[in-house]
């Protein structure tokens, strides 16, 4: 039997956000999105925007790094939107949508007046074409599946010309989700039948977004110009129509000063990756600095527990009691980011606040260790009955320039209780050539960002990426298996708060399978004469309601 | 001389042959996964090992060794070093794309860097002070002990963003142009005036110019005619083999002045694993390596008789 999920389009926003409400127990009223409101919006101009690294590959569904998402976020529309506000998903491409009891069917209906940029129509056979390269992939083609999200993933069928319907073989209630993230982008048919690496030539691409790429300099600038005609954005965006500006320059400049000279210099209009110490002087000039935490799982501790010693839940816990929160807010955080509450960020539906739980206790940590026979050696590291050190090796990626600072902060901390915390922070292709090496990190940091509770079964299930390394013989595998998977089993409101609740409680505190530490922010610094500075839900830079005062 | 030149070929086409085999065996042995770079960290957990198979199936990264060395060997020799996982796009083309924007940058770098070089030499040498000669003389050493980043940053905090006259990022243009290249003609200007001040200590104790001395001449004279005639060869020389030495400086130069160009391909290729680009890089570095020597090698007999008698006798020249 299928339920009709919600009928009309307004019908279907108040009631996802309503539930979103329910679900983030009104998290929403932080600032996110949309920064100044100076006046009514004027056509025109360009921004002049400069980011750190540069956008390489610019294909929709595979473009994967910051820049490239950011790029394809202006460029691609998906099926569902989900906003950055509430967090709720809202009609895009899709009218509304239909799901069956068991969450494994959806239905969903498309606007019929929306057309790629090379004029051709956007049809159900469109959507169809798309998802089974985003769930199968293509050998032929070299097109590898999103697998994480598309699991379980059984095929398309078109219904009629407008209507298509998804089947999985399991409940997948962070489908919809799925389908709003920056990668769920829909492309034209002349895109999707290229090779891997044709699709990531910015020429060949054809979407329906409300930019398009005109010019595409390697290393130096990707310059995106509005698309006339334009009519199709969600309901709960700024406006309707064309975008404002007319054309976005997209500038790479890799040094975090020459960046912060260039928007002083009046050469750039707004900058992205705002150094932590370049951000109090530039609002003190008068910048906007427009900060968006990004939403999903924090940067955070995950302990491997089929290794020692942090296959001992004690020694997990002293972790999480060890360090204090507030001198890593202090000293190495700005107020742009935020110390973690819970294993997910706060814009996550779902997230439940953790606060009291994940507090410095140093007095506590000591007595769990002790009681759990760790004695005090004689350079103040502990030690075990069979005399082994309590050293933990850690590994983390240095993508994000508080990371190191923050790691060094919760290390010294550690050394107070008689923890030895071992650090490597490494480039992304050392960290990923080192995540290689079986059995030999206690602790593994990174991020994912994905603005629902699905983001831990992915992360966390045994089933999944299995994150803290949950043995076949542990105990507990059934019960996390079980645990995460509630979380994807219901789309009741109250139902998932429960379910993702009781997964960030089983993470945090039952099983102490990760330790949370920050969540990390996007953060923009714009002339004041540049307003509506915009996130899509996953943090990506959106220019579609952002304009700049002319004259 | 036909076989001179014969053998010389073949010497240049077995070092371009060597560097490609080489990098190919260094890039193989690096622990790096080519296939696991293609994905965000964060992501790549997310994709199961079955898809990553895939792709490497789709890069031939799952054949033996051997046969992958062969399939693209025999590639490069048709001209094609295949396709950057990165971007998608054909490396050679990448290379040529950036390869003028890094070419004007090392020539006007250059340019900037003889030309002050002679400068700084001339001042110290006709200079009859010793401390300003000694102060003018010690600057080389000041300029390659200051790293170039530093100076970058400072040139265009000055010239950039407080005066304002030069544009801090982009490839547009001469203006774009002057202060990359006057940050990296400072290292590079050190070493040549260094050699070329040495030289003219030299020459000014020669006995040719006690005796243009002694006939009347005066010391500009001197320096111009007879020192700096013989003592400038050896620092053009040094000029040439600094070829290296700006490409280097444009890695860094590019990065801080946001320009695109080769230096700054090849670092990311080399950050990013972009294993194929990585390759032609390094055979293209190769191939104007050779080009370079074998026009010398060529020329060297033209225009010394010692050495054009030892070819055309069939001897192997002592210098190659």
């Amino acid at each position: 039997m299928t339920r009709r999920f919600v009928g009309r389009a307004t019908a279907l926003i108040a009631a996802t956000a309503a539930a979103a409400l329910v679900l983030t127990g009104c998290a929403a009223s932080q600032s996110v999105a949309s920064s100044n409101v100076g006046g009514d919006p004027v056509p025109g101009g360009t921004l002049r925007f400069a980011v750190l690294d540069a956008p390489a590959n610019l294909d929709p569904h595979s473009g994967s790094s910051y820049p490239e998402s950011l790029i394809t976020s202006n460029i691609s529309d998906k099926l569902v939107y989900q906003n950055p506000e509430s967090g709720a998903l809202e009609p895009w491409l899709a009218t509304f949508w239909d799901v069956n009891e068991s969450l494994t069917e959806f239905t969903f209906h498309l606007r019929n007046d929306v057309t790629f940029s090379d004029g051709t129509p956007l049809t159900a056979d469109s959507v169809k074409e798309n998802f089974d390269l985003l769930g199968f992939g293509n050998k032929e083609l070299g097109v590898v599946p999103v697998s994480a999200y598309w699991g379980g993933y059984i095929g398309t069928e078109v219904i009629d010309p407008s209507t298509v319907k998804v089947t999985l073989d399991k409940p997948s209630a962070g489908f919809l989700q799925g389908l709003s993230m920056y990668f769920a982008g829909i492309l034209g048919h002349s895109t999707l039948q290229l090779r891997k690496e044709d699709r990531a030539l910015p020429q060949n691409i054809v979407a329906t977004g409300p930019f398009v790429v005109t010019e595409h300099v390697y290393q130096e600038k990707t310059v995106l110009r509005k698309r006339e005609g334009y009519n199709w954005a969600p309901a709960s965006r700024g406006h309707n129509g064309d975008a404002y500006l007319d054309t976005v320059e997209v500038l790479v400049i890799p040094e975090a000063g020459v960046r912060t000279g260039a928007l002083r210099s009046g050469e750039v209009d707004a900058i992205l990756d705002v150094n932590t110490t370049d951000e109090a002087p530039l609002r003190a000039e008068g910048y906007e600095i427009v900060p968006q935490l990004i939403p999903g799982r924090d940067i955070a501790f995950d302990f491997k527990t089929d290794l020692f010693p942090t296959n001992e839940r004690a020694v997990r816990e002293a972790v999480k009691l060890g360090w204090s929160r507030d001198a890593l807010a202090k000293t190495v955080l700005t107020d742009s980011y935020r110390p973690s509450s819970s294993v997910v960020s706060e814009r996550v539906p779902g997230y439940a606040d953790f606060s009291d739980q994940l507090v410095e206790n140093q007095d506590e940590a000591r007595r769990i260790l002790d009681q759990a026979g760790w004695k005090e050696g004689p350079d103040g590291i502990r030690v075990n009955a069979d005399g082994k050190p309590l050293t933990l090796s850690l590994l983390a990626i240095n993508n994000l320039v508080i990371n190191k600072p923050a790691f060094e902060l919760i290390q010294q901390d550690l050394r107070d209780i008689g923890v030895d915390l071992q650090l490597q922070v490494l480039p992304i292709p050392d960290y990923q050539a080192a995540s290689k090496l079986q059995g030999k990190w206690n602790v593994q940091v990174f991020n994912t960002s994905r603005s629902d509770v699905a983001v831990l079964e992915q992360t966390y299930s045994p089933l999944f990426t299995n994150g803290a390394a949950i043995t076949s013989d542990n105990p507990v595998r059934q019960k996390a298996i079980d645990t995460f998977r509630a979380v994807n089993e219901t789309l009741d409101p109250a139902k998932r708060a429960a379910a993702a609740a009781a997964a960030q409680d089983f993470v945090l505190n039952e099983e102490v399978l990760s330790v949370p530490v920050y969540n990390p922010a996007q953060v923009t610094a714009a002339n004041p004469k540049v307003h509506n500075v915009g996130y899509e839900a996953q943090s990506r830079n959106v220019f579609y309601d952002t304009w700049i005062e002319q004259g | 001389m036909g076989r001179y030149i014969l053998a010389k070929l073949g010497q240049s086409l077995f070092v371009v042959w060597a560097a490609y085999s080489l990098t190919f065996v260094l890039l193989y042995v690096l622990p790096y996964d080519t296939v696991d770079l293609m994905f965000d960290p964060s992501e790549a957990e997310l994709v199961s090992d079955a898809d990553k198979d895939a792709a490497r199936a789709h890069y031939g990264l799952d054949q033996p060794v051997v046969v992958q060395y062969a399939t693209r060997l025999f590639g490069a020799l048709h001209g094609d070093f295949g396709h950057s996982v990165r971007t998608g796009e054909n490396v050679w083309s990448m290379i040529f794309a950036v390869l003028p924007q890094t070419a004007i940058l090392a020539g006007a770098a250059l340019l900037l860097a003889v030309i002050v070089a002679f400068v700084i030499a001339l001042s110290a040498a006709y200079t009859r002070s010793s401390w300003l000669s000694q102060a003018i003389a010690s600057l080389p050493a000041a300029g390659v002990s200051v790293p170039v980043f530093l100076v970058g940053l400072a040139i265009l905090q000055v010239f950039s963003f407080q005066l304002r006259w030069f544009p801090p990022i982009g490839n547009n243009g001469f203006a774009s142009l002057v202060l990359p290249a006057v940050t990296l003609a400072i290292p590079v200007s050190a070493p040549i005036a260094q050699l070329l001040l040495k030289n003219i200590e030299l020459g000014l104790n020669a006995p040719y110019v006690t005796v243009s001395v002694a006939k009347g001449a005066s010391r500009l004279w001197v320096l111009v005619r007879d020192v700096l005639k013989n003592a400038s060869l050896p620092a053009l020389t040094i000029a040439g083999l600094t070829l290296g030495n700006l490409l280097a400086g444009a890695v860094i130069v590019e990065t801080i002045f946001s320009r695109s160009g080769l230096g700054r391909l090849t670092e990311t290729a080399v950050r990013t694993q972009d294993v194929m680009l990585v390759q032609a890089v390094v055979v293209f570095a190769a191939i104007v390596f050779v080009v370079v020597n074998f026009v010398v090698d060529i020329v060297y007999p033209l225009l010394d008789p010692r050495l054009r008698t030892r070819v055309l006798a069939g001897a192997a020249p002592a210098a190659g």
